[in-house]
């Protein structure tokens, strides 16, 4: 499967990588010029976490092997794709128990900001050609994507 | 090949998706007293009128089809046979098996109060069938009993709120969610359902109820003496598993049944995963020993070490709370505590290591805590604020770019 | 839950005032540091361009030029240099109205209360005129005449206010200021998109505008401000929260020009004014200090006793100052005003009032500072405060912090006022660095941040390291607010200091760190130290003198730490300008000074090393001295 491979030491945080996310997941089209960063509804689905050294500690969705958020599914709203191996989100399935978010022991996952009824969960940019958006603006080149 | 699975709750199917992995060819059947699938943790959300049967169901669509399962629903098992590897069903036939997995459940507890388990008008919220019968009920009630105000009881309040009768939920403990929560914690929530007009009554239960002549309860009394109307009561006091189809099998059973790390029970060729345990069945273990029993029965050996299970997660009126761990404080904690008007947060320390954490508010990427406090980290050398602590402090990418703990 | 708007605030020097913020009931600056903790290391390292449709571009090691070709150094210097002299502006233009306010007030025979000053100041400038009056004008009008030369026009009162051996160096370098107006200007050009891209040349830039706005913005506003409004004199005053007295009307000021509020402070103790505020239900008004014009009433608070309270505390106090409830209205001039008071100002009902349409607040009501017309307008803004006052007391509930702060802190230390405390002479403090009683001197101060540890933690814990090292410290601007909240500034603070300048403190029973008050003071210290440096005949890079603006905050900040700079004196910075993603410009400023002016810049953002580090340099400069 391809996985967004992190080398944490590039990153400046920039959070490039979050803006991206916002765009790509913006319910209302338009450009990076005009996403609304104010709006709580962008939610970006990667964060730049430090570490008590204040190094920069990127956190992006691995998409696991063996995915506890599925496992913890309890609605089948998670499911991991035998295919492409990506955990996708199906929203209208989801019962908001948010035992996923409890579960994925990276702390990746999250309650929706707005409504606490959805989990904000990398899809791999499926929508927009399955190439991760937060890949491509990343100016340090900290993430790619690799067969893995 | 010819594996029989009783039950189809998440360790059921679980199993039956493991298997078909490791066996292509075997024989799958699942038995059910259920006529569908679907999940336990959703039942509210049916009585809400939220969402219908189908929307409850948490498989895919063509579950049985893509994994080449056969299915009897709608009836029992009534007795289980290890001698003759086969399995007695109310309807009168015999099923055969190679191996067998018992994964049907537990059942509501009503405890022996009076009449409760003998009237017509008293359910527990167990499965769909008790579900479609708390909403015909509820279609006219004026009064509802909600008896316990766990997880399961506060479900059946919330999914009634709209249904028009009044609500009152009767507690044991002097707060509500008594085994999840702190004092604190659980204030916020009463706090909303008393908003949405639910009338809590901490402290007490119930001591006497009587049938009448129309075969229900129209009446409860506490042991204080107060009476409290109702048209329909329904028992969260908790589950204890199936076990009446067992009797005479010869099969080992304390609480639930007994099984080993590969869910194995003392008898050959029978395995049991979920609720029948008397393990903790919350949802993600209960998958778990799911799967652990279905590849040990094709022969994969597996074992059930995950067992951490002090974990919760609620979701009330879009207040969301996480506890995992310990809850109440002992001596010597050191307890850590963060409030403002968005959140609740609390962690109990000792010796350096979580054993107990509750977030009410906010729980975005909270699932660092069960991991630290499952595997016991030691988390005193980190030089951050606990509840600044995340994976940062872990962080390490394997060769395949996943992440590991450090 | 409970009522607090957010459990995560940063830390603060001053404890109590941590747990204060902490519990409050609205959003302040120190709730929104952690919500800003993942910075952008491009903002950072100074390598962002946006100044072309081509950008943003950002220096990457695959990407080491902009589009336009700019590389790191280029982008860096640049920016710095548009910084500079955007803060420079920002005390030209402080300085500008200062000699305006003055200038009018000698025109129209108003009270001259620094004749002393004036007097220095005519003596300097040549100017023999007999009249005070006629005398404050000719010094204001020499002073705005230089204000406003064209860039190729050197400034004249530059040769006259600097120490010679330093205006040598200036002139050899080409460093003498043309107008200070003019170099603002003529710097914003030169960092304008495809101009300018030579980061040496800019950098001299920032050095010159340094110049201009030290001698300027600086030296020249104390001593204008003294004049009219009365010179510092030593005593003690209470500083932080306890300072709001809720039987008063309480209006907190904030800014940086104090020569705007002559009038008001004047009428806020006639006998009309008083009775409308008893009418209103309060004993009469109050001026609660905050910010830099706040540490220029107390320093000049000898004069003002009774419509002054006190400090309360520095720019980011000012949130918490607000959310006791105590404070009826907030009349600003200038920075360091934050925005983040709007909505709680809002909140609670408090008017906000802004006399200088440069510093307008968006919920603020302009009334623009007029000298012609200023008794009326002082008396609407006067009732319009007690209309404040009227609505809002009884329904905006108080949430006081009567222990907060200290009672006996010393202030209206000044160039003059501490060299006649000395006795008239430098003599006994240059006898006690000779002997080693005091080490060195160090000078911290600037503003406070939120982001070097947290509310001025780095300044403060830089304070005490000094001082337990034997070296004294003067302060100046919004640091002087935090550490006097933190009760460095009381004679038992003395006990903090190491063995023998404790025993000097104790003796002339003084604290081991002296405020001279707004960061304009610097010019003072900066006056002490040419003083020093005359009596020693030596010049100012030699002294055992450091700077540190530990906990710089605003454009203005490094226009000032430029000015260090050029007078040659080691800076040390907390935190780094948005410089270090440039090598010439790192190197410029840490290295190449030292023998272009003297000075030096240190970056360093932890305590005790910092302190060692200046406390070497200092022992460097007193082997130098022989001493």
């Amino acid at each position: 499967m391809r996985r967004i491979i992190v080398e944490y030491e590039k990153c400046d945080g920039c959070k490039n990588c979050s803006a991206a996310c916002m765009q790509a997941h913006r319910e209302t089209g338009g450009t990076i010029y005009d996403l609304d960063l104010t709006d709580p509804g962008n939610e970006s689905r990667n964060y730049i976490l430090k570490d008590e050294k204040g190094r920069y500690k990127p956190l992006f969705c691995r998409h696991c092997d063996e995915p506890e958020c599925v496992k913890s599914c309890m609605s089948g709203a998670l499911t991991k794709d035998p295919e492409s191996g990506h955990v996708f989100y199906d929203e209208t399935r989801c019962g908001s128990c948010f035992m996923c978010v409890m579960n994925c022991p990276f702390g990746v996952l999250k309650p929706d900001r707005v409504t606490k009824s959805k989990v904000i969960k990398c899809d791999f940019c499926v929508n927009a050609g399955g190439e991760p958006s937060c890949v491509a603006s990343c100016p340090k080149k900290a993430i790619h994507v690799e067969e893995v | 090949m010819k594996y029989v699975i009783v039950g189809v709750g998440v360790a059921g199917v679980e199993a039956a998706r493991e298997i078909r992995k490791k066996d292509a060819k075997g024989d799958i059947l699942m038995i059910s007293a259920d006529a569908q699938i679907h999940s336990r943790c959703m039942l509210h959300k049916f009585i809400a009128g939220e969402r219908d049967e189908k929307g409850l169901d948490f498989t895919e669509l063509d579950f049985f089809e893509k994994y080449r399962i056969l299915w009897k629903s709608g009836v029992r098992v009534k007795e289980v046979c290890p001698d003759g590897k086969e399995v007695l069903l109310d309807d009168g036939e015999r099923i055969v098996y190679d191996k067998l997995l018992l994964a049907n459940g537990a059942d509501s507890f009503i405890p022996p109060v009076g009449d409760l388990r003998k009237a017509s008008n008293v359910y527990g919220l167990r499965n769909l069938t008790d579900a479609q019968a708390i909403v015909k009920e509820a279609e006219g009630a004026r009064e509802i009993l909600v008896i316990g105000s766990g997880l399961v009881g506060l479900d059946a309040a919330y999914g009634l709120l709209e249904r028009g009768g009044k609500l009152t939920v009767v507690e044991m403990a002097d707060q509500i969610l008594p085994v999840q929560l702190d004092a604190h914690g659980a204030a916020a929530y009463q706090e909303l359902f008393e908003k949405a007009g639910v009338r809590f009554v901490l402290g007490r239960k119930a001591s006497e109820a009587v049938c009448e002549a129309d075969g229900k309860i129209h009446k409860v009394t506490l042991d204080n003496g107060e009476e409290l109307a109702c048209d329909l009561v329904i028992v969260a006091a908790g589950v204890r598993p199936s076990l009446a189809c067992l009797e005479g099998s010869g099969i080992d059973c304390e609480r639930g049944v007994t099984v080993d790390s590969c869910m194995r029970t003392s008898k050959e060729d029978i395995f049991a995963a979920g609720d029948i345990t008397g393990r903790s069945g919350i949802w993600p273990n209960a998958a778990d020993q799911g799967r652990i029993a279905g590849r040990n029965m094709c022969g994969v050996e597996a074992e059930y070490t995950d067992t951490y299970a002090l974990k919760n997660t609620i979701n009330f009126f879009g207040l969301v709370t996480l506890c995992v761990g310990r809850i109440r404080p002992e001596e010597g904690d050191d307890i850590r505590v963060k409030e403002d008007r968005t959140q609740y947060k609390r962690v109990i320390l000792k010796e350096g290591k979580v054993e107990g954490v509750l977030l009410q508010g906010d729980i975005a990427h909270a699932g660092t805590w069960q991991y630290l406090i499952k595997n016991r980290i030691d988390v005193s050398g980190i030089e951050k604020d606990i509840f600044q602590v995340s994976y940062a402090d872990f962080y390490f990418t394997g060769e395949k770019g996943e992440y590991v703990w450090a | 839950m409970n009522q607090c708007y957010g459990c995560s605030t940063c830390k603060s020097a001053d404890k109590p005032l941590e747990e204060f913020i902490a519990g409050l009931p609205m959003e302040t600056s120190h709730h929104r540091v952690e919500g800003q903790s993942t910075k952008c290391a491009f903002g950072l390292q100074g390598v962002c361009c946006r100044l072309c449709a081509n950008g943003p571009c950002r220096i990457t090691p695959e990407s080491p030029r902009g589009i336009c070709g700019a590389n790191a150094d280029t982008i860096v210097t640049r920016n710095l240099l548009r910084a500079v002299a955007s803060g420079s502006g920002c005390y030209i233009h402080v300085v500008e109205n200062t000699a305006l306010n003055v200038k009018n007030t000698a025109k129209t025979g108003g009270e001259i209360k620094g004749v002393h000053t004036l007097n220095r100041l005519a003596e300097l400038f040549g100017i023999e005129e007999a009249d005070d009056h006629k005398r404050a004008e000719a010094v204001a009008d020499a002073v705005l005449r230089d204000l406003y030369l064209p860039e190729y026009e050197k400034m004249k009162l530059t040769e006259k206010l600097a120490y010679a051996p330093r205006y040598e160096k200036w002139e050899a370098l080409g460093l003498l200021p043309g107008g200070a107006k003019s170099e603002v200007f003529h710097g914003v050009v030169k960092c304008s998109t495809n101009l300018n891209s030579d980061p040496v040349n800019m950098l001299l830039d920032c050095l010159k505008l340094g110049i201009s706005t030290g001698i300027y913005g600086l030296v020249l506003t104390n001593l204008l401000n003294d004049v009219v409004l009365g010179e510092p004199e030593i005593r003690f005053a209470p500083v932080g929260l306890r300072v709001i007295d809720p039987d008063y009307i309480n209006i907190m000021i904030t800014g940086h020009q104090h020569s705007m509020f002559t009038f008001l402070q004047n009428r806020l103790t006639d006998e009309d004014v008083k009775e409308k505020a008893r009418k209103a239900g309060a004993k009469g008004f109050k001026l609660v200090g905050c910010t830099c014009v706040g540490q220029d009433l107390q320093l000049r608070g000898a004069h003002y006793t009774e419509v002054f309270d006190g400090h309360a505390g520095n720019n980011y106090t000012s949130e918490a100052i607000l959310a006791t409830g105590g404070i009826d209205a907030v009349i600003s001039e200038f920075n360091c005003t934050l925005p983040g008071i709007e909505p709680i100002c809002d909140e609670l009902w408090i008017k906000q009032i802004c006399i200088d349409n440069v510093a307008k607040k968006a919920n603020a009501e302009l009334k623009e500072f007029d000298f012609e017309n200023r008794p009326a307008v002082t008396d609407e803004i006067i009732d319009e405060i007690v209309e404040a006052y009227r609505a809002r007391r009884g329904h905006v509930p108080m949430n006081l912090l009567k222990e907060h702060g200290y009672e006996n802190t010393l202030t209206g230390v000044s160039e003059v006022s501490l060299k006649k405390f000395l006795g008239g002479s430098w003599q006994p403090l240059i006898d006690l660095i000779v002997s080693g009683d005091i080490k060195g001197v160090a000078g911290v101060v600037g503003c406070s941040n939120l982001t070097a540890g947290g509310h001025d933690v780095l300044t403060v814990d830089l304070v005490r390291e000094l001082i337990a090292k034997d070296i004294i410290v003067l302060t100046a601007g919004c640091s002087s607010g935090g550490i006097e909240n933190c009760g460095l500034m009381t004679p038992e603070a003395a006990k903090y200091a190491g063995p023998k300048l404790r025993a000097v403190c104790e003796k002339l029973g003084i604290p081991p760190v002296l405020n001279f008050g707004p960061c304009l003071a610097i010019g003072r210290l900066e006056i002490v130290a040419t003083e020093l440096a005359e009596a020693l005949k030596v010049d100012l890079p030699q002294l055992p003198l450091v700077l540190s603006a530990a906990q710089w905050l605003e454009e203005q900040a490094l226009a000032d730490g430029c000015y260090g700079l050029a007078l040659g004196l080691p800076l040390h910075l907390g935190l780094p300008p948005f410089v270090t993603g440039s090598k010439a410009a790192v190197q410029v400023l840490t290295e190449d000074m030292k023998e272009l002016t003297g000075g030096q810049v240190i970056i360093n953002a932890d305590a005790k090393e910092s302190a060692d580090i200046l406390e070497g340099i200092i022992l460097e400069k007193r082997t130098g001295l022989g001493i």
